[in-house]
This record gives C-alpha cells, structure tokens and sequence, in this order.
C-alpha cells in the first residue's frame, strides 16, 4: 500500500480541472485507525486504515456494495440511524477526538462534518428555507445574519446568480442538478470542517455534473471533503488523493495519479483500467 | 377440405365460445358490484326520502327548526270534537288545565320521544366525538411517530405492533363492557361523558396509530437525513422536516375515525349516554359536573326509538327524522375523508 | 408545549464571533435538564409512553373482561350447589317425564288439526259439522291427556316444596350480602357510627338451612310416584288399545307413529325413575361442572324464580349462524366486486366504484338496524307470503325480524371490508404474471381464474376472515334485527332454520347489561360472554395474519 503524503509533480493527464498542489505537510483531518464495521451480524468494512488531508478532496472509488459509502457514513455517525449498524473496532479521529467516544455529541459532530446525498434530498420548502434550515435550528433568528448566509453560501454553491430572485419559490422546482447544488449550500451554511459527498452526480446529466465538479474544486480552498464516486473519470478530474475499496478492504489508497496511472495493486489497476466492477 | 384459417384470418375471427363465456362472466360480475351499489343506494334514498320529509319543509325556512332545537318529547294523541289530535308533553299539560272539564274521560294515547326534537342528542353526539377524538389524536399521533421515527426492531415493538392489530379487531361492545367495567365501575366515574370519551378513544386508537404511522413514513427518508446531516437533533428533525408532511395523511385519518366514533353506538351504551336527560351538557355548576355527566347521543336515540315504542304514524316521523339527521352527517363527514384522501394522493408524491 | 421541548432541546448555540475548535465542541458536555435526561431523549420516553398506551389498554381490557369474568365459575358452582341441595335438580328430573307426556298430547292436537283440515277442505264440511265429526277422537285424545293429571299434581307438590326451601336460601343470601356490606363499611366509619353498623349486623339473623332435613318431605312422595307412575301405564295402555282407526292413510301413519311414542315414553319414564332413585343431593358439584354448565349449557334463562341458567350454546351458535348466513351473502358479492373493479372496470368506473364501496362502510351500523326494523324485516316477510315462493323452506317466515333479516343488513356491513382487502390483495398481484398469461394467448376471463384469483387467494382468505370478524362482533344490527329469541336454532327445521329468530352473543350483552345488578353472577356471566367475543376475535386476528404473512412471502 503506497502512502505518500506529498502529491508528486508530474503530469496529470487524466485530471481536467488544473489541480493546485497541495501543501506537502497537509495535515490530517480525519484519521481512520483500523475501523472494522458491522452490519448485524455481516462484517462490511475490514480493518480500515487512512488519514485524510485537510482541504483537499479524496475520493473512495470501488464496486458496488465495498463498502465505500459506509466508511463515508461512519465519518458523521449517520450509520447511528441504521439499526443494527456498529462500528466494531477501531476509532475514527476528527481534531484528535474519537468520534464514537460516548462523550462526543452526535449532533455537534454533523454540524462540523456535513453531508451532500447520493439523491439530491431538498426539503419541500422554499429555497431560502432550506439554506437556513440548518441555522434556525442551531437557533440563528436574525433575519440580516440569515440572509447574508444565504447569499454567502448560494454564491460558494455557484447557485447564486441563478436563483437569486425566486428564493422564496420552492426548492422542488429547480432541476436535478441545481437541487444539488441547494443542498450542498445548504451544508455550506452551517459552516462545517468536512462535508461529505454521496455520490452527488449519480442522478445528474452530465452539464449538471460538469458545474457539481466545477464546485467541488472550488470548495476544496475552504472545506475537506470526501467523495464517494462510482465514476473514475469523476474521482480523476477532482480529487486529490484516491481510496479504491473491495469487498469492505481498503485495497490502495495513494495519490490520485498514482492510482490511475500507476496502481501498485494488481487488482486496483484492473479496476481502474474498466476490467472488473 | 376446409382449408385451415391463417393466422391473419384467426384474428379477426368470430367471437369463440370463450370469448362468450367471458363476456358473460364480466356481465355477472359488473352485476354483482352494482347490485352492492343499488342496496345501499336504496338505504340512502329511503331514509333520505322519509325522513328528508321531516328534517325539510317546503316553506320558509325550509327546514324544520323546532326538531333540531328541541329536546324530546311525549307525544299524546287524543280525539276531539271528532278530530284527532296530536301535541307535544308540554303543550298538551297545558292545553289539559285550560280545558280541564273538556278532556274529562277522554282517552289519550302516549308515544314517549315522539315530539320535540332531537337537540340534545345531537349536542351530545358532538361532545363525545370532539373528546374522545382529541384524546386519541393526541395518544395515537404520539405513538405513531415512535413506531415510525424511533423504534427498533425489538420484542417490545414486535410486541406494541401485536397490540395494535388485536385492539383494531376487537368488537366495539366488548370495548364498552371494557369501558363499562373500567371507567364506569372501577375507577367509579359513572356513566359520564369521560367514560364515553376513553372508551372511543381506546377503540379508534388503533386506527389512528396506523394510518399516521404510514403518513409518516411516506415522507422520503432524504428529508430525515439530510436534516440531521445538518445538525438538526432527532426531535428537532421530527418537528420541522417530518410531521408537517405527514399532517395531510394524519388529518385524513383523523377525520375517518371521527366518523367511526360517530357512528358507534355499543360501546357508549352503558359507559356515557342517557335514554333521557333533561337539562343540556353544559346547564352545570362546575367543571367537574361536566366531564362527569352522561349525555343523550344521536345513535343510542335511534336504537330505543326503533326498539322501545312502536313503530307507527305518530313514532314515523321522530324515528325516520333522527336516522336521517345521523345517516347524513356521519356520510358526510366520510365523503369528506374520502375526497381528502383522494387529493392528497394526488398532491403528494415524493 | 411542543415549542418550549423544542427550544429547550437546541440547548446549544454556535457563536458566531470566536469558531471553537472541532475538538472542544465534540467534547462539549451537553447539559441534561430532566432527571440527567437530554432533551431528545426524553421526547423519545414520552413518544415511547404514548406508544406504550396500546399495549397498556389491551393489557387492560384483558384484565377488566377476564376478572369479572372468572368470578363467574365460583358463583356459578354456588348456583349449581343450591340446585342441587335444595331438590330443585330432583324435581326437574321429575318435570322431564311431565314434558315429554305433554309433547305427546301435542302430536295428538296436531294429528286432530289435519283431520279437520281434510275434513274442511277434502269434504267441504262447516266448521261446527267437521267439528262432530271429531269428537270421538277428541274423547280418545282427552282421556289421553288426563292419564297426566296425578302426576302433575304430584310435581306441583315438589315444586311447591323446593320453591319454599329455595325462597329461603335466597332471602338468607341476601342477608349475609347486606351483612358483609355493613361490616365492610366500618373500616372507614367513625368509631360512633362503627359501633351502631355492628349492632346492625349483629342484628342480622341468617338462617342456617338444613337441607337434608328439608328435603325429607320431597324423598318421602317415592313411594306415591313410583304408584301413580304404575296406575298411568295400566290407563294409557287401556286408552291406547281404544286408538281411532282413519280412512286416510296418512294420519294412520302418524298415529303408529304416535304408538311408537308411548312406548318410547313409557321407557323414558323408566329412565327416569332410575335416575331419581340414584340422585344424591350430597354429591357435590365439581369445579369443571360449573364451566361446562357456561360452556356447553344449551339454556340461557335469567332472572327465573326456579333456577337461572347460563349457557352459551344458544348464543354462541346464534351468533355464528348469522355470521355464517352474511359471509355466504358478503363473500362471493365483495370479491366479485374486488374482481370487477380491479380488473374488468374502465378506469373512470374504478375511480367512482372504490370509494362508493369503501363509503358504504361508514353507514352507522344502528341505522342499518333501524333501516331492518323500519322496511327490510317487513319486506322480507311480505316477499316470504308470495304463493310463488312456497317452495322455500322454511317460507313464509314465522316473525318479521330472524335470522335471515340481520344477515342481509350485516352482509352489507361486512362487503367493504371484505372488498377493500381483496382488492388489495388482487392489485398486488405482480403485473409480470398477468402479462406472461396474457402472452401465452389466455383470454382476461382464464387469466383472472387461473392467474390472478389464485395468487391473491391468501388475501382473499384473510379477508374472509376479518370479515367474519366484523360480523361476529357486530352489536347493533343484531341487537335490533335477529329478533332475540334465546334458543338454540331448532336444525330440524332443515333449512328453515336460517329464517328462525335467535339472540346473539353481542345481542345479549347489549340488552342485559344495562339491567344487572353489579357483581351478581348474571352480571359476571355477560363478562363471561364478552370475554368468548375477545378471543374469538383475537383467534380471528391471528388466523388472518398468519395467512397473510404466508401469502407475503410466496409472492416476494
């Protein structure tokens, strides 16, 4: 298993964005020690180790059902809704602290670590409702504080100049790709560390996916994120550092051009190369 | 040599005799779901009709203000000079003192609650479904939202989840001896609005519980999560991003069981009503009188005047009258369930 | 409420100046400000309490039903125990070889009406010639009647005997009630009012009955039944050798009939004495007696001066007999219905038929009782008159409100139920089965008979099932429209039994539990009867689910 932490400078062909180069002693944000996590009694996740850089954007490839989307629903405890869902061993530590220490809040933690779903999940309310959901629950009722945010994370959401005159009208009406980006300005607006990605084009064309990519790109100079993606060319174009998953292992985890260019496992470059999954 | 039809031929071909032994079958079939429709059809329409022509009148105000507005009454029949003559209790106790010496020796027949009108059953009837509608909504929302929201798998759900489907499937009389037993006897409440109120509650819980519960978990499971990504607590996310859309569905439901709970009448017939009372609900002193005192209610009314008096010209009218009162307004108040339900099927899908 | 639980569990509020560190947010101690509870968890305890509710209250009615109902045995057996002590058990033994001497005479009274009725029409007499006709048979049939005179006599006697001995015991039980009643209330009296409520007590004389001394009397007519019994079979044999002859073949037939009779009678009464000389009044009445004389007894008689009886046979078979008789009219009309709109209607005639059926379920069930008493009871008998419809059995109906006249108005109560289920189970049929019939060239009619009927039959069953719930558990209908006779449907009358009135399991407790006194052991027995209606409807609940669950996984 390669485990460089200084991206190397070569070429990067298959990346589409230019990528800034991070900084070589990026620290780490999330570190993932030897998690093993069950589902009842079937073991998903096998002994998962890696530490993800701060600001900047790591993808989890893999087949269906590696696992990959579990280990990203562990990161903010969203497993916790699932029942008989446990992580078994190990510990997951954001800033240091075990997330599944009995003393860490559950709900401090999804404010500091946010989401974006596979299914864009906008509520049934208007536009600005939904940016200020998060907010209004935390308690935020001053209307100027809500605005501004609105604004401040519509326009990190790339969505600004587009919605800015119906954000009354409900989010439902927006296209598929645009309801994304709501709910990712949503996630921005309660100002998290981390936001997490479900595969968030999965339902979207590709001109949808194209501005969603475009935006995590941008996002990385503020926010780490972590993306799962079913797509290669996706975790090649924005993502800094690949996790290629198997059958709940993780099997490589390196620099994303070393994945795709230069797997040092066998099976990571049949995967990569389109042969199985 | 006939020679064989081709296949082109064969469609287009005559109908066959299986083609006629359905088109017969579906015949028999469309005629028993309409034979269904006409029966209870001719129900509506009989007791629309007779006793439409009590409840209206022809000539301004075009209904019959005093049967809705009055209580009850004796009837007493009397003949005089030849003619026959029909009055209420109280007018005829009057009519008696004024001509003392005239209605010496005559035979007067009596029909009890065959004048008046049927005002205090009625508010009854809307008491004891107001109340025991707003327990259970309260008990059955409640617990709705723990089956959908918060329970797990478990020996106490499996076991809350047998419950539910037993309680649905006991008869309603044996939730008024329930009710009878418990409330009236036990706890020593007296047949009392309160006893009427748990006793329908408890029995129109079930349907409640269940259908908000699929209310509830109509509501796509994104909004839940994406709600707690954002660091909304459980409860929080239950308030904003849960119930508001289930409410619709909850509503419909609620509606549904007021018209159950209008319609019954075993289980309030020894926990809350009257045969008789004379003064209304709310002609108490305090509080405490109010929840504790039985009421007359619609349907228990109906049975004793189908029961106890006989059915002739002078009881027609107060019989026919109060099962079109009720038939009425417990099918309205379904149809209204039911248009509901309709339109929210059509405005809500996730 | 809700708004204060709702701010009170945001207990946090993120500053907006000074962001804290991840790591000392995490760590953050959330305060507890219930019992050391977070707000959310005790919304979850008051949402889980609530839910709690259901299973409290069917805890509860268990409890209520099956307490008053168990106290029932004991004072049942205490009901059977007097019976027996008190002789009234030995006399009925005795009434029996009354009864079945008076059904006699009453297959005689029937034979003389079909003669005058061959008389009247074959002949075309006058009334008063066809009754002269008749008179030596009425001679025959009289001195017939009277070889049960001594007898009855001598049972007016024993009745009279153990009807003072029984008058007593009631009035003694009586007392000691009022006496528990007054000693029971000193516990709560003033010391004052305590003393005067134990010489009232005290006051009260109970009477100790002897009842071995009691019934002496009654043992010593033995002598005097076994003698009447022997001089009754010297008369009747006599009688019997002077039996009229007819011309008509069919009334010999009935009077060798008859013959048969007596000598069955004569045995019976042989039985009888057998058994009356075997009666003991000292043994006692076992516990199992005393349910079986609920569970199997075939008489429901309260509130007698001779002996009450609880039986649920009448009731019980009553209640399923109507049942029975709706779910064969609801059944074939309510899934008939499911298949039409399911399957042959146009949409349009779906989207207006679904709710229409579904809708009749909400007409109040004591309006379909009053739609009964008002114009079906009454149609149904005029319809039962038609010379037409002779053929019939059991037509024309004896009385207006039967058997029959609940079942049709509770058929109705029961289609929408049986409908919607069915129909539930039709549409989730996969469409891939009805396809792959209608590819392999099957006409609608083949496809719904082999395919969909088939595949949705568990739910069918189920539905069947719930409805049959329905009925049996249907209160007013019955109460106002079987016509609430207490008997056990006479099957004898082959079909006509279906036309007979009967009371019902539901019916009874309507009607009786308004009148009992609390705790007397009718009282309990009407907890007795709510307490069968549970479990039947819990057995109903679990046969239906349990098919259900099969049906769902032989589909998915």
């Amino acid at each position: 298993m390669t485990e460089s932490v200084a991206p190397s400078a070569a070429p990067r062909p298959l990346a589409v964005a230019p990528v800034a180069a991070a900084s070589p002693a990026a620290r780490a944000a999330i570190e993932i020690d030897d998690v093993d996590f069950h589902y009842g009694a079937s073991k998903a996740l096998h002994d998962i180790t890696l530490n993800i850089p701060e600001r900047q954007v790591t993808a989890f490839i893999g087949p269906s059902g590696c696992g990959k989307s579990t280990l990203l629903r562990c990161l903010n405890r969203m497993n916790d809704l699932i029942d008989g869902a446990r992580v078994s061993a190990g510990r997951i530590r954001i800033d240091g602290v075990n997330i599944f220490d009995p003393r860490v809040d559950v709900i401090e933690l999804r404010k500091r670590v946010g989401m974006v779903f596979q299914k864009s999940n906008p509520f049934p309310k208007s536009i600005y409702e939904n940016i200020t959901y998060g907010l209004r629950i935390q308690g935020q009722k001053t209307k100027a504080r809500l605005d501004e945010v609105v604004e401040h994370s519509l326009r990190g959401a790339a969505l600004w100049d587009e919605v800015k005159d119906r954000l009354h009208e409900s989010a439902l009406g927006l296209s598929g790709g645009q309801q994304q980006r709501v709910c990712i300005a949503r996630a921005i607006a309660v100002e998290p560390e981390i936001i997490l990605m479900d595969e968030p084009c999965s339902a979207l064309d590709p001109i949808a996916t194209a501005k969603v990519e475009e935006l995590i790109h941008g996002l990385k100079k503020q926010f780490t994120i972590v993306i799962v993606t079913h797509n290669m060319q996706q975790a090649a174009r924005c993502s800094d550092r690949t996790a290629f998953f198997y059958l709940g292992k993780l099997i490589e985890y390196a620099d994303t051009r070393t994945i795709f260019m230069n797997p040092a496992n066998p099976q990571t470059e049949a995967y990569v190369s389109g042969r199985f999954g | 040599m006939k020679p064989a039809p081709s296949a082109f031929a064969a469609i287009f071909g005559r109908p066959t005799p299986a083609k006629r032994v359905e088109t017969g079958v579906f015949w028999l079939l469309r005629l028993c779901t309409y034979f269904v429709l006409l029966c209870a059809a001719f129900i509506f329409w009989d007791i629309g009709s007779k006793g439409g022509a009590v409840v209206f009148q022809s000539s301004a105000p075009f209904i019959n203000v005093p049967f809705l507005t009055e209580s009850p009454e004796t009837l007493n029949v009397f003949v005089r000079d030849g003619r026959e003559q029909t009055m209420g209790d109280r007018a005829f106790r009057q009519f008696k003192a004024e001509h003392a010496a005239e209605m010496k020796g005559v035979a007067v027949e009596t029909y009890v609650y065959s004048a008046g009108g049927i005002f205090p059953n009625i508010a009854g009837t809307v008491l004891l479904v107001l109340g025991s509608i707003l327990i259970a909504l309260v008990l059955g929302v409640l617990s709705a939202i723990y089956l959908s929201e918060y329970a797990t798998e478990g020996p106490f759900i499996r076991f809350l989840r047998l419950s539910i489907v037993n309680l649905a499937g006991v008869p309603s009389i044996v939730f008024g001896l329930f009710g009878f037993g418990m409330f009236v006897i036990a706890l020593d409440f007296g047949v009392s609005l309160l006893a009427g109120w748990l006793t329908m509650a408890f029995m129109v819980l079930p349907i409640i519980i269940t259908a908000s519960e699929e209310a509830l978990k109509a509501v796509p499971q994104g909004y839940r999560e994406g709600s707690l990504a954002l660091g909304a607590t459980k409860f929080q996310t239950i308030l904003t991003n849960v119930l508001p859309y289930a409410l619709p569905g909850i509503l419909t439901s609620s509606v549904l069981a007021i018209a159950r709970v209008a319609g019954e009448t075993a289980p309030i017939m020894f926990t809350a009503a009257f045969v008789m009372r004379d003064e209304l609900p709310w002609q108490v002193q305090k509080w405490t009188d109010f929840i504790f005192q039985g009421v007359m209610a619609l349907p228990y009314h109906i049975y004793v005047v189908a029961s106890k008096i006989p059915q002739n010209e002078y009881t027609r009218d107060v019989q026919y009258g109060t099962a079109f009162v009720f038939l009425f307004t417990v099918a309205a108040i379904a149809m209204t369930a039911v248009i509901l339900r309709q339109r929210l099927r059509k405005k809500y899908q996730w | 409420m809700l708004t204060l639980l709702f701010r009170m569990s945001a207990t946090t509020e993120t500053p907006s100046l000074a962001r804290l560190a991840t790591r000392e947010v995490l760590l953050r101690k959330r305060r507890g400000w219930f019992f050391g509870m977070t707000g959310d968890q005790f919304v979850k305890y008051v949402f889980q309490g609530n839910a709690a509710v259901s299973i409290i209250v069917l805890g509860l009615i268990t409890f209520t039903i099956f307490k008053d109902a168990v106290g029932f045995i004991p004072m049942n057996h205490a009901n059977l125990a007097v019976y027996r002590l008190a002789g009234l058990e030995y006399v009925d033994l005795y009434r029996e070889q009354v009864t079945a001497h008076s059904t006699m005479s009453r297959y005689l009274a029937g034979i003389r009406a079909r003669q005058l009725d061959i008389l009247m029409q074959k002949e075309g007499l006058a009334p008063a010639a066809a009754m002269a006709r008749l008179a030596a048979y009425d001679g025959f049939a009289n001195s017939f009647a009277d070889t049960i005179n001594e007898q009855e006599t001598l049972l007016g006697t024993m009745t009279d005997l153990v009807t003072a001995v029984k008058e007593r015991q009631t009035v003694a039980q009586d007392l000691a009630v009022a006496k528990k009643n007054l000693l029971g209330a000193m516990s709560g009296a003033t010391p004052e009012r305590a003393v005067e409520l134990q010489q009232q007590a005290d006051a009260i004389q109970i009477e100790v009955i002897d009842y071995q001394a009691e019934i002496k009397p009654l043992l010593a007519l033995r002598p005097e039944i076994a003698a009447t019994n022997a001089s009754q079979m010297t008369a009747m044999k006599e009688i019997l050798g002077q039996a009229p002859k007819f011309a008509d073949a069919e009334l010999n037939r009935r009077m060798e009939k008859f013959q048969g009779f007596v000598q069955g009678y004569f045995n019976e009464a042989a039985v009888v004495a057998e058994k009356m000389a075997a009666w003991d009044q000292t043994k006692p009445v076992g516990r199992l007696e005393a349910f079986n004389a609920f569970a199997f007894g075939r008489k429901w008689i309260t509130a007698s001066f001779w002996q009450d009886w609880y039986g649920i046979i009448p009731l019980l078979t009553g209640s399923l007999l109507i049942a029975f008789l709706a779910l064969l009219l609801a059944l074939p009309l309510g899934v008939a219905a499911a298949i039409y709109v399911n399957q042959v209607a146009r949409p349009m005639e779906q989207k207006i038929l679904k709710p229409y059926i579904e809708f009749i379920a909400a007409i109040p069930s004591v309006v379909l009782g009053f739609f009964g008493i008002a114009m079906l009871g009454e149609t149904l008998r005029r319809l039962s008159q038609l010379p037409a419809l002779d053929w019939v059995p059991g037509f024309p109906m004896a009385e207006r409100l039967n058997a029959t006249t609940a079942a049709c108005l509770l058929a109705l109560m029961a289609i929408p139920t049986i409908f919607s289920l069915a129909e539930d189970a039709i549409n989730n049929v996969p469409r891939s089965f009805k396809e792959a019939s209608f590819a392999l060239g099957a006409t609608r009619l083949q496809t719904i008979i082999h395919i969909i009927v088939p595949a949705a039959l568990s739910g069918i069953m189920a539905a069947m099932l719930l409805g049959f719930g329905r009925v049996v558990g249907e209160t007013m209908v019955v109460l106002l429209c079987a016509g609430n006779r207490i008997q056990t449907p006479d099957l004898s009358a082959g079909l006509g039994v279906i036309f007979q009135p009967v009371h019902t399991m539901t019916g009874i407790i309507a009607q009786e539990m308004g009148e009992v006194v609390r705790n007397s052991i009718h009282y309990r027995a009407l907890f007795m009867v709510g307490a069968v209606l549970f479990l039947i409807s819990l057995l109903v609940n679990w046969l239906a689910q349990k098919i259900v669950r099969r049906y769902r996984i032989s589909i998915g």
